[in-house]
């Protein structure tokens, strides 16, 4: 099984180009070395690549993971290759809880987390291993919105950098990355044909925008929900319908949620729905598909499909039970997205342990952002032009 | 039942429960062949029929021989390629009752010999994929060939090679060209590969597709279909061909197009789709890029010359299931399911919905040869059955159209008329 992983993660890493320079980076920057870090991310043969990156540049490193999203194959390569592994596929809720806090007794220094999971958990459960805490760097959408409540509250007691904001995150890993991943995973579930289908995404942020690009590219009939006016606004003139979510789904074939925010998609929702629709989650996992208190789940009808009867007895399918579907019921986001994300990742780890950062949410500086950009460029052989003086000075007149 | 376990050939019948899940997911999402079709097999002329289903063998194929069997066939069923039978499926078919020689993976030996106890079973009907079984029984076992009274063919590899037949003197049955009912090529070969295609590779590799440059070698009805979803999908697309005005339309179509060396040496993905062989040969390895990653979409296993690739390269691994990583010097190139049909052998193949309109038309193809006494040679498959499936489909949607009216038709008759004439220019 440890051969697998390895296979997977050596292949990954040849399309990582910006996390290898990163790495070098902060090889060179010396400020990791030593260090107790820990990676709580979604663990598969990607986030492998960013481990032993870390590794690289002298860190302790320290690998938590979900039960239902951990790549076994892949923990057990890292844990070969020496790793302290925190991860078991399919663990018990008792073994999650006991695992998660063995991971947290490791008294790490700097956190890669996603969704705020563990630095959120540290904040309420485990006071005891705040004080070894300096600094987190978060990875999501999802995670940095409760982070940013919480500094507001003057809750957060660590600096926090909020990778998910810069650029070269947000623009491709949530747009293409997700926009890709969980579109093909939805297809790859259920072997369905995305044209001509009505596709509602319910969600018009940078996840729905990818993935309402997606099912179009592929011919589906995209309607976007909204409550935010002006995204509404930016889905119609990206050429799709928009409509409330209970007008929307009475006809569609797909509804994918990417909204990060609970209770997006409720039991009222999937009474309107027409049999035979499939539901996909892209943004935050439960409770953003919120089927209710007693769901009247059915049986499993592919490997990742499951049945559900609506309190208006027709049938909807589930992939991956309401959890993300591209890393549920796929390999996650591709590798050269996760490339730019994880760079950033190194790259934050890397600025947490060489800056004095107040305790709150920070974004990591352009000069960054552009460089880790800059990077996968140059692997790819892509050259771009420089301000020249005249255009620099330009742009400083008023 | 025993019987049926006894003569077929399958890898593991306790798979079975997990092959019936697969073959009702496609009977669900399949209402036209469901209904439409059953109706029509309703009428009695299959019964007692011995009809060989000779097509990749996955989920949607079970559904259609257990349609044909429903209807009274007796059908057989083989794979139409070593590489894609899918195990589980095959132990359901034969707990469903129907006679099955296949296993996902075969060598090229085991599936010859799958192919000649097909042809053993002397089929007096044969649904084809490839031509694979209609070309052996033509040259393999001429008395039993002699005793066929018809084929239906999937595809655009199959059709070429039924016309070959034909030309040679070799085909003294009726053939019906399903693939080029409009129902099959403009849907299973365009959108059905296009969309499947694209997700193996994807599925295969976790690579990202949106800033690539994927180069497709041959733009025909695959090729346009990989063609335009990947450029839909963000990809900037290089197309190779040989024929000018497919060239020109996919100049026009937006895309790059360019000879193969050029193509190679700027491609991060390249699929072949010229239904042909050794498209990507010996004299390509060069130009390739490092890190490219080689899929085919086409009909034959050899339009990669994977054997050229073995004999140049160093080192030959498995870095991940479906993917081979070749060293040719120190330049990786990754080859995907060996070269076999992607979408197939190294996913789920086409989408549940446009196999539906496919078997849809070979299940209608095999009635027209048993309810018709058409003559020896490859005959189109009726235009009015082609329009009827396409009808059932929109109407299985909620789609209705209108109908012309006789005010709204240009007719020769009316231009003969000057009064007719006058009356369009009056308000």
């Amino acid at each position: 099984m440890s051969a697998t992983g390895r296979g997977a993660i050596d292949f990954a890493r040849q399309f990582m180009p910006a996390l290898a320079a990163a790495a070098e980076t902060v090889k060179t920057s010396g400020s990791l070395r030593g260090r107790r870090v820990g990676i709580a991310l979604t663990l598969e043969p990607k986030t492998a690549c960013l481990v032993e990156a870390v590794a690289s540049t002298g860190a302790d490193v320290f690998v938590a993971g979900s039960s239902h999203s951990t790549k076994p194959e892949v923990a057990a390569a890292l844990a070969d290759a020496g790793i302290a592994v925190f991860a078991e596929a399919g663990a018990s809720p008792q073994r999650v809880e006991q695992l998660r806090d063995a991971f947290m007794d490791q008294r790490i220094e700097y956190l890669s987390d996603d969704g705020a999971g563990m630095v959120r958990r540290i904040h309420s459960d485990r006071r005891d291993v705040l004080p070894d805490l300096r600094g987190v760097a978060e990875e999501t959408t999802s995670g940095v919105r409760p982070l940013r409540v919480m500094a507001g509250e003057g809750a957060l007691e660590v600096p926090c950098v909020a990778v998910n904001d810069a650029r070269t995150k947000l623009l491709f890993d949530n747009i293409y990355g997700t926009g890709q991943s969980v579109v093909m995973a939805t297809l790859d579930a259920t072997n369905a044909q995305m044209a001509g289908a009505a596709v509602v995404v319910a969600g018009y942020g940078k996840v729905g925008r990818g993935i309402a690009a997606m099912a179009r590219a592929l011919g589906g009939r995209v309607t976007v929900t909204e409550v935010d006016p002006i995204e509404a606004l930016a889905a119609l003139h990206d050429g799709h319908r928009v409509a409330p979510v209970a007008e929307a789904v009475a006809d569609a074939g797909f509804v994918f949620t990417a909204s990060g925010i609970g209770h997006t998609l409720t039991v009222e929702h999937l009474a309107l729905m027409p049999d035979g629709a499939v539901i996909a989650v892209g943004g935050a996992g439960p409770p953003e598909f919120d089927p209710g208190p007693s769901p009247a789940w059915g049986e499993q009808v592919r490997p990742d499909v499951r049945a559900l009867t609506t309190s208006a007895g027709s049938t909807v399918f589930v992939v991956a039970d309401g959890f993300c579907a591209n890393t549920s019921a796929g390999e996650g986001n591709p590798i050269e997205v996760m490339d730019l994300s994880l760079a950033l990742q190194l790259r934050a780890l890397d600025y947490l342990a060489s800056t004095a950062l107040e305790p709150g949410v920070h974004l990591l500086p352009d000069s960054i952002d552009r460089e880790v950009a800059a990077s996968q460029l140059a692997a790819a052989g892509i050259i771009i032009d420089t301000p020249t003086a005249d255009q620099v000075r330009a742009a400083r007149q008023w | 039942m025993s019987d049926v376990v006894g003569r077929s050939r399958v890898a593991d019948l306790s798979l079975r429960a997990e092959g019936e899940w697969a073959i009702e997911w496609a009977r669900g999402r399949s209402p036209v062949l469901d209904g439409f079709v059953r109706e029509r097999l309703g009428d009695g002329s299959l019964a007692g029929k011995r009809v060989a289903v000779v097509v990749h063998l996955e989920a949607k194929t079970a559904f259609l021989a257990t349609v044909l069997a429903e209807a009274g066939a007796e059908v057989v069923v083989a794979g139409s390629n070593p590489a894609s039978t899918r195990d589980e499926v095959a132990a359901a078919l034969v707990g469903r009752g129907i006679e099955v020689h296949s296993s996902r993976r075969s060598t090229m030996e085991v599936w010859e010999s799958d192919l000649a106890a097909v042809a053993a079973t002397s089929p007096e009907y044969i649904i084809d994929d490839g031509a694979e079984l209609t070309v052996r029984m033509a040259r393999d076992h001429p008395a039993a060939y002699a005793q066929v009274k018809g084929v239906s063919e999937e595809t655009t590899t199959g059709v070429a090679r039924l016309r070959s037949l034909a030309e040679a003197g070799r085909l003294p049955m009726p053939a019906i060209a399903a693939n080029d009912a409009a129902c099959k090529h403009m849907f299973d070969n365009r959108y059905g590969t296009g969309q499947s295609t694209i997700q193996a590779v994807l599925q295969l590799t976790n690579l990202r597709l949106p800033g690539k440059r994927l180069a497709i070698i041959g733009y025909g009805w695959v090729g346009r279909g990989i063609a335009t979803y990947a450029h839909a999908m963000g990809a900037r697309v290089i197309a190779v061909e040989t024929d000018p005005i497919r060239a020109l339309e996919a100049h026009t179509d937006g895309h790059d197009v360019a000879d193969i060396s050029t193509a190679l040496s700027d491609a991060d993905f390249v699929i072949t789709a010229t239904g042909g062989v050794r498209a990507v040969g010996s004299r390509h390895l060069g130009a390739l890029k490092p890190s490219v990653v080689l899929a085919n979409a086409g009909h034959h296993d050899q339009e990669i010359d994977v054997a050229a690739l073995v004999a140049a390269a160093e080192v030959v691994a498995e870095p991940r299931p479906g993917v081979t990583r070749f060293l040719l010097g120190d330049k990786p190139v990754f080859v995907l399911s060996e070269g076999a049909l992607v979408n197939i052998a190294g996913g789920l193949g086409h989408p549940v919905e446009i196999m539906d309109l496919t078997f849809s038309v070979q299940a209608l193809g095999l009635h027209t040869l048993v309810t018709y006494d058409l003559p020896p040679g490859v005959h189109e498959f009726p235009p009015d059955l082609d329009r009827a499936i396409a009808a059932a489909k929109l109407a299985t949607r909620g789609i209705t159209l209108d109908a012309l009216e006789e005010s709204q038709t240009d007719t020769l008759s009316g231009l003969l008329d000057a009064d007719t004439v006058r009356s369009w220019s009056q308000p």
